[in-house]
């Protein structure tokens, strides 16, 4: 049944040889001593402190939605870098290998990147932007916020919570070890066929690229189950439909999006997979494969995803701009019809990404006005939010900050969203850099929803605000470096240039190109400026400290609870009588969260099979990367066993005692700033610390306000 | 959407705290996600069924057999009786855990899965004899997608019966807790699914077949 | 997540197993799917009518199945089961629905035809979407 494969193979290591480490390759050398020391110095640090016992009580084996919210977090963070550092590898190429004259460096004939290396950088670039950045970031955020929100203990299921991390984590190390084990695949984030197919891509990196991007198709959907049905079936009492925050409901749409378009891909991908390893016949371009079933199954995935993507960030705003104008959301019913309006036209504007596969006019006008009945609801939040904003008392902190930056790249994406819609002028720039340029601005307002959700929520988790000098820079410098770019690669969009160019040819683009060189060198700083934020937050955590309701003004039920949150959650469950319950309790005076006696709380124990199957499932997709055929078959075996063995483990929960609760819930009542000096580790055991301040009304913490939070609203 | 202050709900008569709360329906969580899992499964036959319908054109039998050359409907309905047959007894065996019976749950399960292992005797049997005609998934775009659906479904067959023994084990090991309550309906989610799944397959890849 | 403290077979879903629906469902898709089979074996209509009619039977006894045996109904048991079904069926529409549309419009202007092999085109529509040619 297998396919014979061009190179050697040998049944104990598959096709791994000594030869597949680049080590003749500078660059990568460099990035491998760069990750070895890095690795070597964390590896020792844990050693030297005696955290190790920590780490895997605290994080590695935990089931708690907010911790497993933050580590999906850190994966984001840590793969936003590593994509970053692959964009300014293909810009700096870009600028470099301009005109024939233009000088080459180590083997590549213009610039300094061979078109076999740019085509990995380019590919893992999108890639990991999108599965491994961008959905991790998000999907970390709706697990920390989603329960809290709607007053549940935790996730639905908060193993398959783990699990879903963990896979995850394991798509995104394979993705790391490409760089140093064999190569990455060549041909673009979403392949080509039959490009991708083994005769015309024989190496590994198509393997690579079809694991990773399955592993993190997994994990999604396994996160995307849990979130809906956590939503759905975990709402505390009172909490209709109507009363839900509509970061909730933002969050239930794109997982139902997740939740039907995942399936697709995982197709597209497996069918492909098929066809290089078993050797059928799906896509290739003879022996009755179909190339453009490929390109359609896939985009019936991606178009939906690309809306995964945005509409948690929709949601994000949704939260921000209320708190930091003082007001409710405006029009609240409009806002979750639109939400699910996106979410239902995402399912019919797929043909988009191949107008120009040669469907016929009816099919090709069909796409073309989907795509444009996208910009309805869209406009439809853009005018809430302002509306929200109009006559509001507008704060300009830093979650707001970022929403309103976000809301302005909407409008740019948007408008040129409209544009690509028309099928007539998409055959002038497909797979040009104007096409390029209008996605980024659209993930760039997920970039910026997404900074703005953490700076918002930071302090509900750590229970400190990060600052704000430092965060002011990193921002207005995101603005120079997103300018300064992409105003530029617009413009290369109309004078046509098309994407994933290694040399350039004509010399009068040389200065646009350049000029995004300055707008990487502002994104430079300003990732610099990023990390001196976290520092200077972290250092100064203890004058930072946020009480439950960190801004002063905030509405939804998260501020509730005491920053940073106890394990679980909510002493008492509470009782949901109205939409925006926290802002209406605050108006009427009732933000006492001391309910009478403790008691004890169920909840579920740790475990470190997710991470185990984790691994094993890494290890799976090595072994089919390499072909290791007795390594795969073990891995799979272990995987259902350990499957079945944890069905049988009746001893899955416990209870906190309600004299724990009372100690804990204590100590977040008692405590004041002054005394929490040895409280508020970043990421450490989430017990509960919330500054109360004895005399005044509530545990509203520090809010920059003037005007007393619960006053009435409309003026 | 009025301010919150509008909303006519008395501050004073408010109830603030699900205090005693006996908590979530364990139950009906647990299997509420699992049928989330089944409907995408069912978007992955969708996405197969819609393979299908592209690899169906006279091209994509690459000069290869016609679908009506060598289906063999026999063994299509073989398949039929008995995967419809132990979805039947897999009921009992819930109707017997509705009247808290031990064995006749295991019974009833036993049955089932034997009749399970019976459906993949067939199917063993049915791609073999294709195999041996040289009708094989690498012969053209058509039997590469014929086949990823057959044994696609197969697999879950597979998965089924496995489960079933699983859960033979900790009904006696453990009797009628939560855990195994909650896996049992999920597994009656999951059996019962397959049949609903087999009538797409049964009539749209052999029956459909054989006639085009 | 608090357990349910009382006993787990008083659970609706447990509840609502019912033999004699099992068994009628049964027998209806035993009839229903060997119909379809006669149908295709004996070639009693055109290929067109056996394609519409075994898709209609098809239908019919995934919607006995699924009101037997799956439980979709309104009940607040399986009220959630149901909407999460209603919710994926127009999608499974539209994927398999729009893909075989834009595939009949590519084919008719990319494939070429082997000589007589014309009205084999229309395959590439799934069955239930044929029009008679």
């Amino acid at each position: 049944m297998l396919v014979h494969l061009q190179g050697p193979w040998t049944p104990v290591l598959g096709r791994l040889t000594l030869q597949q480490i680049p080590y003749e390759n500078p660059i990568l050398l460099g990035t491998f001593t760069f990750v070895a020391v890095l690795a070597i110095a964390i590896l020792a640090a844990t050693t030297y402190f005696g955290k190790w016992e920590y780490l895997w009580r605290e994080w590695l084996t935990t089931v708690d939605h907010k911790k497993i919210g933050v580590m999906y977090c850190l994966l984001g963070l840590i793969m936003l870098f590593r994509g970053f550092i692959d964009a300014l590898m293909i810009r700096t190429q870009q600028a470099i290998a301009v005109g024939h004259e233009a000088p080459g460096y180590m083997g590549a004939v213009h610039g300094y990147l061979t078109p076999f290396h740019l085509g990995q950088i380019f590919t893992a670039h999108g890639l990991i932007m999108v599965v491994f950045a961008a959905t991790p970031l998000l999907v970390g955020i709706m697990n920390i916020i989603v329960p809290l929100q709607i007053g549940a203990r935790d996730m639905a299921y908060p193993y398959l919570n783990a699990l879903g991390l963990w896979l995850t984590t394991a798509g995104a190390a394979l993705v790391m070890v490409s760089l140093f084990i064999g190569n990455f695949a060549h041909g673009g984030w979403y392949g080509f066929v039959p490009y991708f197919e083994l005769p015309y891509s024989p190496g590994v990196g198509v393997d690579y690229w079809i694991w990773t991007f399955q592993l993190s198709a997994i994990g999604t959907s396994l996160g995307s189950i849990n979130l809906i049905a956590t939503i759905v079936k975990m709402r505390a009492p009172g909490m209709t439909w109507m009363r839900l925050p509509i970061f909730t409901w933002a969050s239930l749409s794109t997982n139902l999006i997740a939740l039907t378009s995942f399936p697709v891909l995982m197709v597209s991908l497996a069918l492909l997979a098929l066809d290089r390893y078993v050797g059928t016949h799906f896509y290739t371009a003879g022996m009755g494969g179909n190339l453009m079933l490929y390109s359609d199954l896939f985009w019936v995935w991606g178009h939906p995803e690309v809306y995964f993507l945005i509409l948690p960030a929709f949601g994000m705003m949704s939260e921000i701009i209320p708190t930091f104008s003082e007001k409710p959301l405006f029009g609240y019913a409009t806002m979750v019809i639109a939400s699910f309006a996106i979410g239902g036209v995402s399912w019919g504007v797929w043909l988009h990404h191949f107008f120009t596969m040669a469907a016929s006019p009816s099919v090709n006008s069909f796409y073309s006005v989907t795509t444009m009945l996208v910009g309805i609801p869209t406009g439809v939040k853009v005018f809430n939010w302002v509306f929200t904003m109009y006559r509001g008392r507008v704060r300009y902190e830093l979650p707001m900050l970022w929403a309103l930056l976000a809301l302005f790249l909407l409008l740019v994406g948007g408008m040129t969203g409209m544009m690509n819609a028309f099928a007539s002028s998409d055959y002038m720039w497909h797979n040009g850099l104007f096409v390029v340029a209008h996605f980024h601005m659209m993930v760039l307002v997920i970039a910026a929803s997404v900074f703005g959700a953490v700076e918002y929520w930071f302090p509900k988790v750590f229970g400190f605000k990060l600052e704000q000098k430092w965060g002011k820079w990193f921002f207005w410098f995101m603005i120079l470096g997103t300018g300064w770019t992409f105003v530029p690669m617009f413009l290369l969009g109309f004078a046509g240039m098309t994407r994933r160019l290694d040399y350039i040819p004509y010399m009068q683009w040389s200065p646009y190109l350049h000029v995004m060189l300055v707008g990487m060198v502002f994104y430079v700083l300003a990732v610099c400026f990023f990390v001196a934020h976290l520092y200077v937050s972290l250092r100064d955590r203890v004058s930072n400290r946020a009480g439950a309701d960190a801004w002063g003004t905030g509405r939804s039920l998260e501020w509730m609870t005491h920053s940073p949150v106890p394990a679980y959650n909510y002493a008492f469950i509470p009782h949901i009588n109205v939409l925006d319950e926290w802002a209406w309790r605050k108006e009427n005076g009732l933000t006492e969260l001391h309910a009478g006696d403790y008691e004890g709380i169920h909840m579920p124990k740790n475990t470190g099979i997710p991470l185990f199957l984790g691994m094993l499932f890494m290890g799976l997709g090595f072994a089919l990367i390499w072909r290791i055929w007795w390594l795969a078959l073990l891995c799979v075996a272990l995987i259902v066993g350990l499957i079945i063995l944890r069905s049988f483990d009746r001893d899955t929960d416990m209870t906190i005692p309600a004299h724990e609760v009372e100690r804990v819930e204590r100590g977040a009542r008692d405590e004041t700033p002054a005394t929490a000096r040895s409280a508020g580790m970043p990421g450490g055991a989430v017990t509960a610390h919330s500054a109360l301040r004895p005399g005044t009304d509530g545990i509203g913490g520090g809010t920059t306000s003037t005007n007393p939070s619960w006053a009435p609203m409309d003026r | 959407m009025r301010a919150s202050a509008a909303q006519k709900v008395d501050p004073a008569h408010a109830t603030l705290w699900a205090r005693h709360y006996p908590g979530h329906d364990m139950i009906g969580t647990r299997t509420f996600g699992f049928w989330l899992y089944m409907l995408t499964d069912a978007m992955v036959y969708a996405a197969l069924f819609a393979s299908l319908g592209v690899l169906s054109h006279v091209v994509n039998l690459a000069g290869g057999p016609s679908p009506s050359a060598f289906i063999n409907p026999v063994y299509a309905y073989g398949e039929t009786i008995t995967l419809f047959l132990s979805v039947l007894i897999y009921g009992y065996s819930m109707v017997a855990l509705k009247n808290g019976n031990h064995s006749g749950v295991i019974g009833s399960m036993f049955a089932a899965m034997l009749l399970g292992m019976v459906y993949l005797v067939i199917a063993g049997i049915d791609i073999r004899e294709m195999f041996a005609q040289g009708i094989i998934p690498e012969a053209s775009g058509f039997l590469s997608i014929f086949f990823t659906i057959i044994i696609y479904h197969a697999l879950h067959i597979i998965v089924g019966v496995v489960w079933m023994l699983v859960m033979m084990i900790q009904v006696a090991r453990e009797g009628f807790s939560a855990n195994v309550v909650y896996r049992l309906i999920n597994l009656r989610l999951f059996w019962h699914f397959q049949a609903v799944i087999w009538v797409f397959v049964f009539t749209f890849v052999y029956l459909q077949g054989m006639v085009v | 997540m608090t357990e349910h403290t009382q006993n787990p077979l008083n659970h609706p879903e447990v509840q609502l197993a019912n033999g004699r629906a099992y068994l009628v469902s049964f027998i209806l898709s035993m009839l229903l799917t060997t119909a379809g089979l006669w149908l295709a074996i004996t070639h009693i209509t055109t290929p067109f009518g056996t394609v519409l009619v075994t898709s209609f039977l098809a239908g019919a006894v995934v919607v006995i199945q699924g009101y037997f045996i799956l439980h979709m109904d309104i009940s607040h048991a399986q009220i959630w089961h149901t909407v999460a079904m209603v919710l994926f069926l127009p999608l499974f529409v539209v994927t398999i629905g729009l893909t075989a549309w834009m595939f009949h419009g590519l084919y008719q202007r990319t494939m070429l035809m082997p000589p007589g092999a014309s009205d084999m085109a229309q395959m590439s529509h799934p069955p239930h979407e044929r029009t008679p040619s």
